[in-house]
This record gives C-alpha cells, sequence and structure tokens, in this order.
C-alpha cells in the first residue's frame, strides 16, 4: 500500500500509474490535510509525499506524523529541491529525496526501500509488542 | 492783465502799440508830458499872436485851445487837471495881454472849457477818442470837437471879449467860433497822429512813401507861387478869391487820398499858414478884399472844404485798412489751406521735409527771426527741439532744458493755452526766469501756441524775433492756432506712423527670426504674407511638396498634394478650412515627408487670426529632430522594460523550473508506466490511451508556460488591444504562483464580476501586475508564514475606469515615503536596481492612469492603479 501526496493532479495521475504497473496499491492524495484526513491510519507502508504544496508543505507533514509517532517511510518528490531541504529531510528520516523529474527505476528503488524499511520496523516492533505483552 | 480763457492768448498788459510803456517811470512820464502841453501851449500861444491880419485882435488860428484838445483827447480824465494846470504857467507866459489882468485869466478859463467840452463830447460819442481811422471816429471829433465845443464856449469868450474891450458881441462870437473851428479841424488830427503814429512812420515807411510825403509837402508851395504870380497878371484870378483857393484843392485831395486823416490834417494846416502868412502880408487874393470879411471868408472855405476831406481821408483810410486787413487775412489763409493741404497723405519719410519749409514760409510770411517746433516727450517729461527754423543771419535755436528754463510758460502749454508777450517788460513778476532765459537768448518777443490733436499736448510752436519787438493779435494769434492745429494733427498722423513703422519693423523681426516657416492666411485661404523661412522652404519642396509662396492658395496646395496621394494633405486641408470657418479653434498634425528612417519630420498647426478680416497664420517647423529624440527615448523605455523583464524572470528562474517540473514529472511518469502497462499480457489498452491523453495535456501545459514566458519576455513595440483584466491578472498570477509556492505566500483573487476591459498593451500591462505582485511578495520575507498573503483585487470606478488593488501584510512603506517609491533606482532592497515601480509608474502613465500606495490599517501596504475602460465603439 503506498501513497501519493501531490498538489499536482496529472504528477498524481502518471505516479499512480506507474506504482501500479509496479504491482502496487496506490492511494493518491491533493494535499497534507487531505492525507490526514481521509487515510487508513494502518495501511500504509511507504509515502511518496511532494515537498512544495499550498497550505501544509511535506516536510511539515513529514515532521507531523514523526511527532505523533507514525513513523511511516517517506520519499520526497520535489521540483526545485536544495541541499539543505534534502539534509533536513533525511535528518527527519526520509527513504530518498527525488528532484522532479525522475525515472521510474529510481522511484521504485526507493519505494521498494520504503517498503522494506516499512517492513522491518513492524518485525522489530512485533517483539517489543510482545515483551510489552508479556 | 485780462481775465485769461481758455485756449485764448493770455494777454499781458500793454499790448496796445498806442499805449506803450516807455522804460521810464509813470510819474516821470507824466511829468514829462505836462511839460511838453506847458512849451506847447506857450508856442501855440506865441504863433497865434502872429497868425492875424493885423488891426484884427482875432487870430486865424488859435493854436491854444486844440493843443490842449489834442491832450486831453489823448489822456486819461483823471489826469486831465494835470495838463490843464500846467497850459496856465504857458498861458500866462505866452500872452502879454493875459499878464496880471483878470481878462487874460478869463481868457485861459474859456480855452480850457472849449478843450473840455470837445474831449467829453467826443469821448462820449466814440469808442477811441484819439483815433481818426474810421468814418465814425472821424464824425464823433467832428461833431464833437470841430462843431459842440467852439460853438458853445465862444458864448463865454465873446462875452468876455465884449465886456472888457467893449468890442460887438456878435461880432467876436461869429470870428472866434469860426478861428476855433478851423484850428480844431487842421490841429488836433495833425497832433494826435504825429504822436501816436508819428514815430512808426518816420522808422519804417518806404523811400516811396517818404518821396511823396516830401512831394505833397512841395507842391503847396509850387501852387501858391503860381497863384501868386496869375492874382497880379490876371483880373480872372482877382475877380474871385475862391479861384485860386480851389487851385489848392488838388494837394488837399492827394493828402486825403494817400496820407489819410493825419495827413490830411497836416495839408490843411499848411494850406491855412500859407494862405495866412501871405494875407497878413498883404498878398494874396484876400488881400483885395475887406480884412475881416476875408478872414471871415477864408475860414468858411477851408473850413467847408476841410471837414469833407478828413472825413473822405477816414473812409479811405477804414476802406484801405480793411481791405489790406482782407488782403492779409486771404493770404494768410491761402497760406493755411495749402499748409493743410500739404501734409495729407503725406508720407512720413516725407513730414520732416515739410516741417522745415512750412516752418521756414510761415516765419518768412510773418517776417519772424526764428520758429521752433518742439515735441513734447512723455518719457522725458520735456519739450525737445523737432524742427527749427531761423532767418538769415540769426542764431539757430539753443538746446536747452525747456522744463527748467521756462517753469511758468510750460505749465500754461501744458493747459493748451497760447502764451505771448510783445515785449520782455511785460512778463509778469512770476515769470522772472523765463525773462532771464529770452534775455540771454536775445529774444525780444514770443509766442508759443501749445500742439494739441486727440486731447493731447504734443508739443508747441514758438514764434520768435530777437531784431525788434512785435505784437501778437488776438486774430494772428487765433490764425497760429490754426496752424498749430494742422501742426498738432501732421505730428499725431507722423508718431502713429512711426509707431506702426516700428510695429512692422519688430513684427518683421520676430517672423524672421523664427525657425519655424510662417504664412498668413486670408479667409479664402489666399496667402498674404510669408516669413524668409517659409520662402526658404518653400523653395525647398515647402509644405507636402507644393510650392507656395505670396498669393499662392494654400488651401489649393493641400489639395493639389491630396490628389497626389499625400495622405496628411487632405486632413490639413480640411483642418485649416475649418479654422478658417471658425468650426475649430486650431489645428495641428505632425507628418513624416520623405523615404521611412532618413525622411524629415515636420509639423503644421494652424491658428485664427483674430481680427475683422479673419484668417489665420500656419506655422510649419521641422520636428525631426524631436521626433528622433522622442523615438530614442521610446526605444530607452522599451529596453529598459525588457530589461527589466529579463532580470525579473531571472527572479522568477526557481518558480519557473518547478512550473516546468510538473508536467514534465507528469509526462515522464505516465510515460513510463504505459511502458510497463504495455509489457503486460495482454496490455491494457485503455489505460495507455488514458495516459497518452494525460501526456499530451501535460505537454500542452508545458508548452504554455514557455508561451507565457515568451510573451512576457517578447521585445517589441506598444500594441494596443481590448484585454480583459480578469484574464490578465489571472494570467500573471499562474507566472508567480510557483513563486509563492516556495516563498509560501497565499495569492488570494478578489475579482470584479463582469471582466472589465482596458484598451492597452499586453505585455506592459502584465508586467504592471507582475512587478506590483511581486514588489507585494518581496515585502513579506520577513514577516510570519501564516501573515505571507498578497490578495488581489479588481473594480470598476465611476470615471469609468478599472482599479486594481494589490494588498501585501509584510512590513509597509517607511512613513514619507509614499512617492518616493515610484522614482527611477529608488529601493530599499539589497538587490535589484529600484526600476520595477519606476516602470510600473510609467506603464500607467502611458495608458492614461494613475498610480499609488498607502499603509494599510493593520498591517503591509496597498498599491493600487487604475487605468481608463476601453470606450466602446459603435459598430
Amino acid at each position: 500500500m503506498v501513497c501519493v501526496v501531490d498538489d499536482d493532479m496529472s504528477v498524481r495521475r502518471g505516479l499512480e500509474r506507474l506504482l501500479r504497473s509496479a504491482g502496487y496499491l496506490v492511494t493518491t492524495f491533493g494535499s497534507a490535510r487531505e492525507f490526514l484526513d481521509r487515510r487508513d491510519p494502518a495501511s500504509p507502508r511507504c509515502l511518496v509525499l511532494d515537498i512544495r504544496m499550498p497550505g501544509q508543505n511535506g516536510l511539515d507533514l513529514q515532521q507531523a506524523l514523526v511527532a505523533s509517532g507514525q513513523e511511516i517511510p517517506v520519499v520526497f518528490i520535489t521540483g526545485n529541491g536544495d541541499i539543505p531541504m534534502a539534509v533536513r529531510a533525511m535528518k527527519a528520516g526520509a527513504v530518498d529525496f527525488l528532484a522532479k523529474p525522475f525515472d521510474d527505476k529510481e522511484l521504485l528503488d526507493a519505494v521498494r526501500e520504503a517498503i522494506d524499511r516499512s517492513d522491518r520496523a513492524r518485525q522489530s516492533v512485533a517483539p517489543r509488542r510482545q515483551i510489552a505483552g508479556s | 492783465m485780462e481775465a485769461v480763457k481758455s485756449r485764448r492768448l493770455s494777454l499781458l498788459p500793454g499790448r496796445q502799440v498806442t499805449a506803450r510803456p516807455s522804460a521810464l517811470p509813470p510819474a516821470v512820464q507824466i511829468v514829462g508830458a505836462a511839460v511838453l502841453v506847458a512849451v506847447a501851449y506857450y508856442l501855440g500861444a506865441r504863433i497865434g499872436e502872429q497868425l492875424r491880419f493885423l488891426p484884427v485882435t482875432t487870430s486865424v488860428l488859435w493854436p491854444p485851445n486844440a493843443i490842449l484838445t489834442a491832450a486831453l483827447l489823448l489822456t486819461r480824465p483823471r489826469r486831465w487837471w494835470i495838463y490843464l494846470l500846467a497850459a496856465l504857467p504857458a498861458h500866462v507866459l505866452g500872452l502879454p495881454a493875459a499878464r496880471a489882468s483878470s481878462f487874460g485869466l478869463a481868457l485861459f478859463v474859456t480855452n480850457c472849457s472849449e478843450a473840455l467840452i470837445a474831449a467829453i463830447a467826443v469821448r462820449s460819442l466814440t469808442d477811441a477818442p484819439g483815433r481818426f481811422d474810421t468814418l465814425r471816429r472821424m464824425a464823433a471829433f467832428i461833431i464833437g470837437a470841430v462843431l459842440v465845443a467852439p460853438f458853445v464856449s465862444s458864448f463865454a469868450d465873446a462875452a468876455l471879449v465884449a465886456g472888457f474891450k467893449g468890442e460887438p458881441y456878435w461880432l467876436v462870437w461869429r470870428t472866434r467860433f469860426f478861428s476855433n473851428m478851423l484850428t480844431e479841424l487842421t490841429l488836433v488830427p495833425a497832433i494826435v497822429v504825429a504822436i501816436t503814429h508819428g514815430r512808426q512812420w518816420l522808422q519804417h515807411a518806404s523811400l516811396r512813401r517818404r518821396l511823396e510825403a516830401v512831394g505833397l509837402a512841395v507842391v503847396p508851395f509850387g501852387m501858391w507861387t503860381l497863384v501868386m504870380l496869375a492874382v497880379e497878371h490876371s483880373s480872372a484870378f482877382r475877380a474871385s478869391p475862391g479861384v485860386p483857393l480851389a487851385l489848392l484843392l488838388p494837394a488837399l485831395s492827394w493828402a486825403a487820398v494817400r496820407f489819410g486823416p493825419g495827413g490830411t490834417s497836416v495839408s490843411l494846416l499848411t494850406t491855412v499858414l500859407l494862405v495866412v502868412w501871405s494875407g497878413s502880408h498883404g498878398n494874396g487874393p484876400f488881400s483885395t478884399i475887406q480884412l475881416a470879411e476875408g478872414v471871415l471868408a477864408l475860414q468858411i472855405f477851408l473850413t467847408a472844404v476841410g471837414i469833407p476831406l478828413l472825413l473822405l481821408a477816414a473812409v479811405i483810410d477804414e476802406r484801405q485798412r480793411a481791405q489790406q486787413a482782407l488782403q492779409e487775412r486771404l493770404r494768410f489763409e491761402e497760406l493755411l489751406s495749402r499748409l493743410s493741404g500739404a501734409f495729407v497723405h503725406l508720407p512720413a519719410h516725407a513730414m520732416d521735409a515739410a516741417f522745415e519749409s512750412w516752418l521756414r514760409q510761415l516765419g518768412e510770411f510773418l517776417g519772424l527771426d526764428r520758429v521752433t517746433l518742439y515735441r513734447f516727450s512723455r518719457e522725458l517729461g520735456e519739450f525737445l527741439v523737432a524742427y527749427a527754423w531761423s532767418a538769415p543771419g540769426v542764431a539757430p535755436v539753443s538746446r536747452v532744458s525747456v522744463i527748467r528754463d521756462f517753469p511758468w510758460l510750460v505749465p500754461q502749454i501744458l493747459r493748451e493755452q497760447p502764451v505771448g508777450f510783445s515785449r520782455l517788460e511785460e512778463l509778469p513778476a512770476e515769470a522772472m526766469r523765463e525773462a532771464e532765459t529770452f534775455r540771454r537768448r536775445g529774444v525780444r518777443s514770443n509766442l508759443a501756441i501749445p500742439l494739441v490733436a486727440g486731447g493731447r499736448v504734443l508739443g508747441s510752436l514758438a514764434f520768435v524775433t530777437v531784431a525788434s519787438e512785435r505784437d501778437w493779435p488776438d486774430e494772428l494769434v487765433q490764425r497760429l492756432q490754426l496752424v498749430g492745429e494742422v501742426f498738432a494733427n501732421a505730428l499725431a498722423q507722423k508718431e502713429a506712423e512711426d509707431a506702426l513703422r516700428s510695429s512692422e519693423v519688430m513684427k518683421s523681426a520676430i517672423l524672421a527670426s523664427l525657425a519655424s516657416g510662417v504664412a498668413v492666411l486670408d479667409r479664402h485661404g489666399r496667402i498674404v504674407e510669408v516669413n524668409d523661412h517659409w520662402a526658404r522652404s518653400a523653395r525647398e519642396g515647402g509644405v507636402f511638396g507644393a510650392e507656395v509662396g505670396v498669393d499662392g492658395s494654400f488651401l489649393g496646395a493641400c489639395w493639389k498634394a491630396a490628389l497626389d496621394g499625400v495622405p496628411v494633405a487632405r486632413e490639413a486641408m480640411i483642418g485649416t478650412e475649418a479654422v478658417l470657418n471658425g468650426s475649430r479653434t486650431g489645428f495641428a498634425l505632425e507628418y513624416a515627408s520623405g523615404s521611412p528612417g532618413a525622411g524629415r519630420w515636420l509639423a503644421l498647426s494652424v491658428v485664427p487670426l483674430k481680427g475683422p478680416d479673419g484668417g489665420a497664420v500656419v506655422s510649419h517647423t521641422d520636428v525631426t529632430e524631436r521626433k528622433h529624440a522622442e523615438m530614442e527615448a521610446q526605444r530607452s523605455r522599451q529596453e529598459l522594460a525588457h530589461f527589466t523583464r529579463v532580470s525579473t524572470m531571472g527572479e522568477l528562474t526557481a518558480s519557473l523550473a518547478h512550473e516546468l517540473n510538473q508536467p514534465l514529472t507528469g509526462i515522464l511518469a505516465n510515460a513510463q508506466a504505459a511502458q510497463r502497462f504495455l509489457d503486460a499480457r495482454p496490455p491494457d489498452i485503455g489505460e495507455i490511451r488514458a495516459i497518452l491523453s494525460d501526456i499530451v495535456d501535460d505537454d500542452k501545459r508545458a508548452g504554455e508556460v514557455i508561451q507565457r514566458l515568451r510573451e512576457f519576455l517578447r521585445k517589441g513595440e506598444a500594441e494596443l488591444s481590448l484585454l480583459d483584466i480578469n484574464v490578465l491578472v489571472r494570467d500573471v498570477v499562474k507566472l508567480v504562483t510557483s513563486d509563492a509556492l516556495i516563498r509560501n505566500i497565499t495569492i488570494r483573487l478578489d475579482l470584479a464580476a463582469e471582466g472589465p476591459t482596458v484598451s492597452a498593451d499586453r505585455v506592459q500591462l502584465q508586467q504592471l501586475v507582475l512587478n506590483l505582485l511581486l514588489n507585494a511578495m518581496e515585502a513579506m520575507t520577513e514577516c510570519d508564514r501564516e501573515h505571507r498573503r498578497v490578495v488581489v483585487r479588481t473594480r470598476l470606478t465611476e470615471s469609468p475606469a478599472v482599479h486594481v488593488e494589490i494588498e501585501d501584510a509584510g512590513s509597509g512603506l517607511r512613513s514619507g515615503t509614499e512617492d518616493l517609491v515610484f522614482e527611477p533606482f529608488y529601493t530599499t532592497k539589497h538587490s535589484g536596481m529600484g526600476m520595477g515601480l519606476s516602470i510600473a509608474r510609467s506603464i500607467v502613465e502611458a495608458h492614461g492612469g494613475a498610480i499609488w500606495a498607502v499603509n494599510n490599517a493593520s498591517r503591509g501596504s496597498t498599491f493600487h492603479f487604475t487605468v481608463p475602460l476601453a470606450r466602446v465603439k459603435a459598430s
């Protein structure tokens, strides 16, 4: 399950198709607010997030998620990224930072990495739960 | 002095020659006259004693009474007593018989009474007792002095003689009466005329007159000698005493005709003396008859002949003077009419010579020594010598300050009053300065006439004598005032012509100095005058290539050029016609002539000529340089605008990259997804079709971004088109959306319901809105993210215009800089040239709008601009 958040509809649709062709289940959102309102809290294992968006931007959303303890692996995409912005995103735990336009392989690799990270996180969480439950 | 009347000669005392005062004091004069009377009385008595046909007591002539009568006639009644008293010692001395006898003194009383009666009677009958120059005055004299006085006084006289000497009363009365009558008749006019006119005659009579007078004096003696010889040798002469006497008549008539009452009187006296002298020596025609009767006959004869002769002489004198006056007036009037004719239609350049010539003619005609025409200069407040004539041998007029040297005379001239004097002594005490000036210049008499035209004193005409004194009779003054009027009018005309000429000169100088060609048109469009520049340019091709000069038709030239296909010529013709017929108050156009680029720019302007005849003034100016400068400036402005657009775009690069990246990202993702879908078996054709459709849309979108960019950066001339301001604002906002996104700025639009249409250049207006938007966004760099908001509003105003507001929430303008921000190179930023808002202003102004900035009540500032709505053309 991959979630795409981008304010640009055509970018959303292109990414949705690309990810779907690779066999992922994809949900798209036009803004951070929409994502927070509509998402299924349990399901996403990867978040493809645009940085520049009206209202709350991608970095804000990432920080909000971290703050609320939902550590969904994030792949950032941006039209005009700069190094400080990339550093800030990576420090906050982003999986990758892709400059638009990007090759399908880059994205799919990043998404795989994110899902792997998500899977690893779940495996490490489960024993902790057990420990907690015991 | 007479009361001074306006425009009349201000008369000075003693103007009449007859009452000319000498330099001696009045008291001395009176004593002198009294002594003269006394001496004359004494001599008269001695002579009277001699003129007797002895042994008769009574004299044929008794002069003392006549001398007293003449003295009284010439003096004022209040001084009569002086002369009567002065005669008393002469009477006592002159008459041995009267010495120490009451008879002698009584005779004096009767003598005085005769003179008194004569003087009173004549005075009551005539206006001028001392003059015999008219029939009326002579008749008054004859009645009063010759008839009444001897008649009345002889009664007392006869009574005295009868009483003292015992002589028969009526005989005495008769002899006294006739004797006194003849004496008065012959002596009084002779004495009076000799005193009043003698000196003048002796000084001024021509040689011919003098010779004639000598002839008249000699002839009676010759005649009388002949008579004497005839009496001795011819019984015919002896038979009647009237015959020889009649032979004396021609001489008497001659005197009456040629020498007036004075001459006649003297001639009569000569005759009487001659006859009495020869009679008292026992010779002559009367010696044959009884003595007493002979004397009487002689007296009657001479009286009877003398009275009509004197009357005749007075009539002739009167006629002659009237004729002379008439002739003189005719001559003067002829002079005057020639004078007034001379200045009519006289061109200004001939006037100087005419003035000089007429001053000479007047001076010669009036026998003057100097005639000067002064012009009064208002600027200097001074009379200046304009023209002057001096008789040969007379010094020319000296140039002095008239105002300084004639402080008494000038104000009178300025009051339009003539001033004259016959002698320096006539000048009053106030005119001390004048007297001194005249004396220094040797002026003996002077008449100054004011020159008045149009209610203004233009100058003064001065008539001067230096050789002798001269009278200025009223009649002459009046005539010279007429001369003054003619001169004044000529002066006024000359002044007007001079003024006209100087204004003509000024006008031509102004016209010649103009760098434009100027032509004056009459109301039919015909050229009546051109300046040098027009004439020059006419030779070089003139207006619309048509050579048109004076007398050519400007409208015709335009028409011809219009037919030849010069498009502005038609416009010029219509415009000029409208100005000429008054439907337009002015007209101007600019046009290019010659080949584009290398040709010239010309401006044509037509303004109406304000005058009764209408017409217009056309000016034709080469404005090539100005036009080139204008075009150069416009090019610079455009280049600058372009440069700022390019640099603005530089600022927007990041934003533009983002703008392009979005569709490119979409395209790439979609295309690669499609490749993957194609690999699937079976490929999902529907999906691929949808993908391709999205790719096309994205591509178009990217193309639009580039198109917008290219349009914005287009370099070119302004091009007006009808624009919907709302559409334009949206387009520009799209350009900055990405930038706004990057800066975390929200742009809110609050646009008018119906898109107001303006006629404007798209690129310029886009640049205007973009500059203001970027300026608003720039203003919020420092402020909190939640406040970063720009609002763009459009609305319609009443004017009607579109009003655009761009509101930011930034730091606002520093107080007092609301207007400065639009100045070029005004900037508060570290980067940037400070040209953005300046260009915004020039764009708004070029579109006929206004731009201003105000700080908001809460935070930030709002920039406003208006652009007039496009006029909807009636189709």
